[in-house]
């Protein structure tokens, strides 16, 4: 690669629970890549290793790459490894008096059975809460109350907050305190007031309002919200300015923008107090790539799979629009921030593949080998037969060719651990073994990706399906091919997806203010509440500087029918401020979502209409990649012929000899027909019979189903 | 059969009725039926028998079942391709009349192949009192609509006189439409899915895989009965209202691969709302044994024939027409879970093998208290008061119950915030929180129970009422195991104040303004500056309470939720200024304890 | 062979034993509680204020074992109810 001190790089840096991915976007249109592994709990250390190995093969050093940055992009696991590991501050939370067991009680069982799979709620005995992040003897109630009119009942004591802030510094050594009343997103004065007495009391402290973090209803989830924010916020802020005086050093002297969950960018200064909002940031911005690359292939609806070595990743975007988590939860703990969803199961490379001893059935995972020991055919140790075994049985991995040659994988070791996890047990040959599971874990994640469309009331057989990752492209025609989907694309950027997604953002902050007026309402009491929001967001851009014109104000509204629980986030498409017509379309388009979303029928028109919420999202749009085109050409792909080998073919049920094909030598326009299977320097794509790979104008494989 | 193609079936088919709960749950759209998880979808076979139990409220599959059954018996000959039948007559297979099941035939190219059924507690039946639970009823006539089978659609087509009828009948007629329509959907879904199914794979291979799951599933059960020893477990349960009280008595005898339970001995039926018919003491009994036995084992009608049902006609758990069963889901039917639980508890804790799946009793105590009245915006509320649902774990043999963790009969439940209920009701809680020594005491401790209390706050009407089917103020019910203690019983107190009471920031009963009296069974005014406290029972605690682990007492009190004397008289253990265990007093406090049981009894007292 | 009626009671088809100290008792075809030490505690007198509903017919029934002490079962019950009958079927 040739450089040219003309050129400036964008660069983005995603942090994931196994490996740090780069992506190196130069002004030239060349895009380059980087990885390495991640190094918790100091992450930092794997972020320049990963730019570093990003670097090396353009003929830069560190230094300068940086020096030529004009902008970072980072996305972190920071807070989710701190709650993951307990490794966060020692909490302790203030409460309204008398409800001081709210976080503890998590709403009933829901903190037992929320994030078990159906199993595990289907054995009662043997479920527990998470060990909260708050002990019980650390949580302090005082006395104080408002109603749901924001109207204060009972004033602040003033004095208890004082003992409270004592007790919890000098008895318990808190680091963090964490502040949480009833009500308090209609009326945050007395948690303000407990924010200034702590100042005064204990200086130093981290503090995090329930007012100021979630407000909106729900005070369990409210007050979960603030003491995950507590408890992982000195570690969130001290990483981000590490990171940020270690890439000074280094040569960068631009700013650094980190992802949050909800799939916009924050300038750092601003996330490093907003630790929640980093949860599960790489897999949103896994999902802000597929978006990406949807919105550039003229796809609206995309259902974004990532399947690495331990878990299988889901997103959906329908009509060019992201889903949001309706209960968002990090590790087993609820909290609320708009979180774009994404849905996993335990199915990976490194999945156990095994047989119930009780009911003998076969099962893929949710135990995993992990990276170490892996798969037995790596050879590195592992004993159990992973479901990456059973696709080096069915021919998808060539034993020589294994991430170029460096490792030769051992087949016989792989052929013994699934005859005895699978095959034996079930009186069946090696290969009739690996075949079936390979189709259990293809109905595994059909079933999964069923579900979460059911869900939200969406047919899969609208959707282009995306593949990434190491694993998904073994399966996803297969499964792709069962969900209907309109095609199947294993992007260029596969391997690296959510750094891709890091550059293909906005900065976007979201607000929210929680209020229940009736429909039809006065447009004029609507659009005040808009208006308050929209000040604060401009000048907040404007103090980013993002200049008005690239300033982006969507609105959107929950309504919900009277008396039903289920409220939907409603974008408003007419021109605001909102004229009488445009909120009178609002609802209209209310009603068609929900019928959309819940199914025909399920609208109570009866009861009436109410908006619960107002929410503003403020966007300060970022130059957007242009990515190279290349022209397409004929579609023979001899050039990439690699010969034939064994491999199985669904469609047929068996193995058939398929065509080897590599996936560095196939040109834009090249097309290859099943059976066959495309091994990439990262993983494999397989094609049965029927399928047809075509390698598009970005160099990405495009499966269709022709038969 | 393909072992592949069986295990791919078989997780279709969860995902089928997964499929269905969410239909459901989203049409619905009522608090009980998303927060509570009052609701059950299943399928079963073209003869009704159980094919596969979804988790929802358990003690419905059976029921559910029988009332697949009783359509078939019913329209034998009539029964064409889309249509939906309605049956809620507890006499024939429902539990009580607002549990409404709907069961809709799934037919594959002409051919009646399968059943779906589902069911939601409906926001009103008509009874003479509001919501379904009707503690004043005198018989099943003053308990509402209820119909032993009737067809809703006939071939997709809604019957509008037969819907116009039922709806004619009840107070809240756009809610209980909506809730008949949610379960509609939700057949719908059912019925698409096992279509696309048995496109895929055909009839007859889907048969067989489903004859095969309920062969296995009686295989695994009859296979695990042997693991565990022979042998007859009892329990007994006491249902009071308004100072009558009523036993449950059980005998559950193992022998070889069955299991027999008895209530030989359970008193006559009640004149009060709380009995239950024989198919809703099946599926009582069923509701712990699907998770306590079968808990990796599909609950179909392998699990069922196996286990074999003696109840007295008559009793209070197989009450004769026209005997009122509206309060049965709360009533004799939860006594018959809790019964159950014990003994299973009991041989589970026999074995070895099996001692760590043992539990002492979850949530005996159900609540049912529905607030009704105008609203602060203007509308009127009903509701019922979700803490119901937040029961108490059982202590186990290896670690506590889980406080305010649920309860076994429905797995997946959970309790609406204080905010949610305090939008939509003119009320104000004044505290929410586990209750002190209610987890019943033990080498393991059970969950602790709740207490609450609330106050009418700004309601237009001066005030809401509400219609209270409180039992269990007398007698504890969450039995322990093992030598644990029972948890601690229900208490239901109206406290009466002066219209200028000042209210303040009570955090407990006692700081409550007023004079308390005890309510229990009927409808009330809560209005002025009274207040309503309901305490909830504990889960059973699990071993002698004098050798629990010292620190894990001190962690308790430190945490609030067991008392300073409870520590040092049933736990036998003293805590330093410090919060810190005094082993030496402790040691001698416990060796006191030992004494004292050793001494004839009148001298221990 | 030692079986277990209760985890906390044993037999070996002769006799029932406390499975703690062994303590004997009785035969196995009799109701081991009637060789254990059985306490009618009120309710309010075993588990304190929280289990004091006022009605004093209610009692916690404790089966102690004679030879260590040992709580080995416990039952709610009222004055007329006979013991609860746990027994093992041996073969």
């Amino acid at each position: 690669m040739q450089d040219s001190p003309t050129l400036s790089y964008l660069v983005a840096t995603d942090v994931g629970g196994t490996c740090t991915d780069t992506i190196v976007f130069g002004s030239d249109g060349g895009i380059h890549i980087g990885k390495a592994l991640s190094t918790p709990p100091d992450f930092a250390h794997g972020v320049l290793a990963s730019i570093q190995s990003a670097a090396t093969p353009m003929g830069l050093t560190l230094e300068d790459l940086l020096s030529r940055t004009h902008l970072f992009v980072h996305g972190s696991t920071v807070v989710d490894n701190a709650v993951l590991t307990r490794d966060g501050a020692r909490t302790g939370l203030i409460t309204t008096l008398g409800f001081e067991d709210t976080l503890h009680v998590t709403r009933g069982a829901y903190g037992r059975w929320a994030g078990l799979t159906e199993g595990q709620m289907k054995h009662p005995v043997k479920t527990d809460r998470a060990a909260p992040l708050v002990p019980r003897d650390a949580v302090v109630g005082v006395a104080e109350r408002v109603d749901c009119f924001g109207d204060v009942v009972l004033p602040l004591d003033e004095a208890a907050v004082a003992a409270a802030v004592r007790h919890l510094v000098d008895d318990k050594r808190v680091e963090a305190i964490a502040v949480s009343f009833l009500w308090s997103f209609l009326n945050p004065a007395h948690e303000a007031r407990v924010r200034d007495i702590v100042a005064a009391a204990a200086p130093g402290t981290y503090v995090t309002l329930s007012s100021d973090i979630a407000p909106v209803p729900g005070e369990y989830e409210r007050g979960s919200t603030a003491v995950i924010n507590a408890y992982a916020g000195r570690i969130t802020r001290n990483y981000l300015t590490d990171l940020a005086s270690q890439l000074a050093t280094r040569g960068y002297g631009g700013a650094t923008m980190v992802m949050q969950g909800y799939g916009g960018l924050l300038p750092a200064t601003e996330a490093a107090d907003r630790a929640v909002g980093m949860i599960e940031c790489g897999p949103a911005a896994g999902v802000i790539g597929a978006k990406f690359l949807g919105d550039l292939m003229g796809d609206a609806d995309v259902i974004a799979a990532d399947m690495g070595g331990t878990t299988f990743k889901v997103g959906v975007i329908q009509g060019g629009q992201l889903e949001y988590a309706r209960e968002p939860m990090v590790d087993r703990f609820h909290y609320i921030a708009p979180k774009i969803e994404v849905v996993s199961i335990g199915a990976g490379g490194g999945s156990i593949v095994a047989v119930d001893p009780v009911t003998r059935l076969p099962s893929v995972g949710p135990r995993s080998a992990g990276a170490r020991p892996g798969p037995v055919c790596y050879g590195q140790g592992g004993t159990e037969a992973t479901l990456t075994d059973v696709m080096l049985l069915i021919g998808y991995m060539d034993p020589d060719q294994f991430l170029g040659g460096s490792i030769t994988l051992d087949r016989a070791g792989a052929v013994a651990a699934v005859s005895r996890q699978v095959a034996e047990p079930l009186g069946l040959d090696p290969t009739a073994a690996a075949i079936g599971i390979y189709r259990i874990a293809c109905a595994q994640i059909t079933d999964l990706i069923r579900e979460i469309t059911v869900e939200r009331g969406l047919d899969p057989r609208d959707f282009v399906l995306h593949a990434f990752g190491g694993t998904c492209g073994m399966l996803a025609a297969a499964f792709g091919e069962e969900l209907s989907v309109r095609r199947v694309i294993i992007p260029y950027t596969a391997s690296v997806n959510c750094a891709f997604g890091l550059i293909s953002a906005d900065i976007a902050h979201e607000y929210t203010t929680t209020r229940t007026l009736g429909t039809p309402a006065p447009a004029a009491e609507v659009n005040a509440i808009f208006a308050q929001m929209e000040a604060r967001a401009r000048a907040q851009l404007h103090a980013e500087g993002i200049e008005p014109g690239r300033q982006r104000m969507e609105w959107s509204v929950d309504l919900r029918y009277c008396r039903q629980v289920h409220e939907v986030t409603t974008q408003v498409h007419a021109a605001t401020p909102l004229e009488p017509a445009g909120l009178a379309r609002l609802v209209d388009d209310f009603e068609a979502l929900y019928e959309r979303k819940f199914g025909k029928g399920s609208a109570y028109r009866e009861a009436g209409i109410e908006m619960t919420a107002f929410r503003l999202t403020a966007r300060g749009l970022m130059p957007r990649p242009v990515l190279t085109v290349e022209e397409e050409g004929p579609a023979d792909p001899a050039a990439a012929f690699m010969g034939q080998r064994p491999i199985l073919d669904l469609t047929s049920g068996g193995m058939a000899n398929g065509g080897i094909y590599d996936f560095t030598r196939l040109r834009p326009g090249n097309e290859v027909a099943g059976p066959a299977v495309i091994h990439t320097p990262i993983t494999t794509i397989a094609l049965h019979s029927g399928h047809l790979a075509r390698m598009d104008r970005w160099r990405n494989i495009v499966v269709t189903t022709v038969s | 059969m393909d072992p592949m193609t069986f295990s791919i079936i078989r997780h279709r088919l969860f995902r089928i009725v997964d499929e269905a709960v969410i239909t459901l749950k989203h049409v619905s759209g009522s608090a009980i039926t998303n927060e509570g998880h009052d609701l059950m979808v299943s399928l079963y076979r073209a003869d009704g028998t159980l094919l596969m139990g979804g988790v929802g409220f358990l003690h419905h599959l059976t029921s559910a079942a029988e009332a697949c059954k009783a359509i078939i018996r019913r329209f034998e000959g009539q029964i064409g391709e889309g249509d939906v039948y309605l049956l809620n007559d507890p006499y024939t297979a429902a539990l009580h009349t607002s549990d409404i099941y709907l069961v809709a035939p799934i037919h594959h190219e002409g051919r009646l192949v399968a059943w779906s059924a589902c069911f939601v507690h409906v926001t009103d039946i008509g009874a003479m009192n509001p919501g379904g639970f009707a503690p004043q009823a005198v018989d099943i006539f003053s308990e509402g609509f209820s119909s032993p089978g009737l067809k809703l659609l006939d071939r997709g087509e809604m019957r509008q006189d037969v819907l116009d009828t039922i709806l004619n009948m009840v107070r809240s007629p756009e809610m209980v439409s909506l809730d008949l329509r949610s379960m509609i959907a939700c057949c719908n879904v059912a019925r698409d899915r096992m279509g696309a199914l048995l496109t895929k794979y055909t009839a007859p291979v889907v048969d067989e895989a489903c004859a095969a799951l309920v062969e296995q599933s009686e295989q695994l059960f009859r296979a695990r009965l042997r693991a565990l020893p022979d042998g007859q477990w009892q329990s007994r349960q006491y249902l009071d209202v308004q100072g009558e009280t009523a036993r449950v008595v059980l005998t559950m005898t193992k022998t070889d691969d069955r299991l027999v339970f008895d209530f030989t001995g359970s008193d006559p039926q009640s004149r009060h709302s709380i009995n239950c018919t024989k198919w809703a003491a099946l599926g009582g009994l069923f509701a712990p044994l699907f998770p306590l036995l079968c808990y990796d084992i599909t609950w179909n009608e392998g699990v069922i024939r196996p286990v074999e049902m003696i109840a007295p006609e008559g009793s209070i758990v197989n009450c004769t027409r026209p005997a009122p069963v509206s309060v049965a889901t709360v009533g004799a039917i939860q006594s018959v879970n809790n019964a159950a639980c014990t003994t299973i508890g009991k041989m589970l804790a026999a074995s070895t093998e099996y001692r760590d799946q043992a539990t002492a009793v979850w949530h005996a105590n159900h609540f049912a208290i529905f607030k009704f009245g105008a609203n602060q915006r203007g509308g009127y509320s009903i509701g019922i008061l979700t803490e119901t649902f937040a029961g108490a774990g059982g202590a186990r043999s290896f670690a506590d119950g889980v406080d305010i963790g649920g309860e076994i009969p429905n797995p997946i439940s959970r309790m609406a915030n204080v905010e949610t209920v305090e939008g939509a009701f003119p009320i104000r809680y004044l505290f929410r929180r586990r209750a002190v020594d209610s987890g019943g005491p033990g080498q393991f401790r059970g969950g602790t129970g709740g207490e609450m209390a609330i106050v009418q706050h700004r309601a237009p009407a001066g005030g809401i009422d509400y219609v209270i089917s409180g039992k269990g103020a007398r007698h504890p019910m969450s039995e322990g195991l093992a030598g644990g203690y029972p948890g601690a019983p229900n208490s239901y107190v109206w406290v009466h104040a002066d219209a200028d009471a000042d209210l303040g920031a009570p955090d407990r009963l006692e700081a409550i303004p007023g004079t308390p009296q005890p309510v229990s069974w009927g409808v009330y005014p809560l209005r002025g500056r009274d207040a309503l406290y309901v305490r909830w029972n504990g889960g059973g605690g699990y071993g002698d309470p004098i050798v629990r682990e010292p620190a894990a007492v001190a962690a308790d009190v430190t945490s609030g939720v067991v008392s300073d004397s409870a520590a040092r008289d049933i736990y036998g253990v003293a805590l330093a200024a410090s919060g810190a265990v005094d082993l030496t007093t402790t040691s001698a406090l416990r060796a006191a304890i030992r004494s004292a049981r050793l001494a004839p009894q009148e001298a221990s007292e | 062979m030692t079986r277990h009626i209760l985890p906390t009671v044993a037999t070996d088809g002769i006799t029932c034993t406390c499975a703690g100290c062994g303590y004997g008792l009785g035969p196995a075809t009799a109701l081991w509680k009637a060789s254990a030490i059985c306490r009618n505690l009120p309710l309010a007198v075993a588990g304190g204020p929280a289990y004091d509903t006022g009605f004093a017919d209610v009692v916690l029934r404790q089966f102690i074992c004679p030879g260590c002490a040992t709580l080995l079962d416990t039952e709610t019950a009222t004055a007329s109810d006979v013991a609860l009958d746990d027994r093992l079927h041996l073969r």
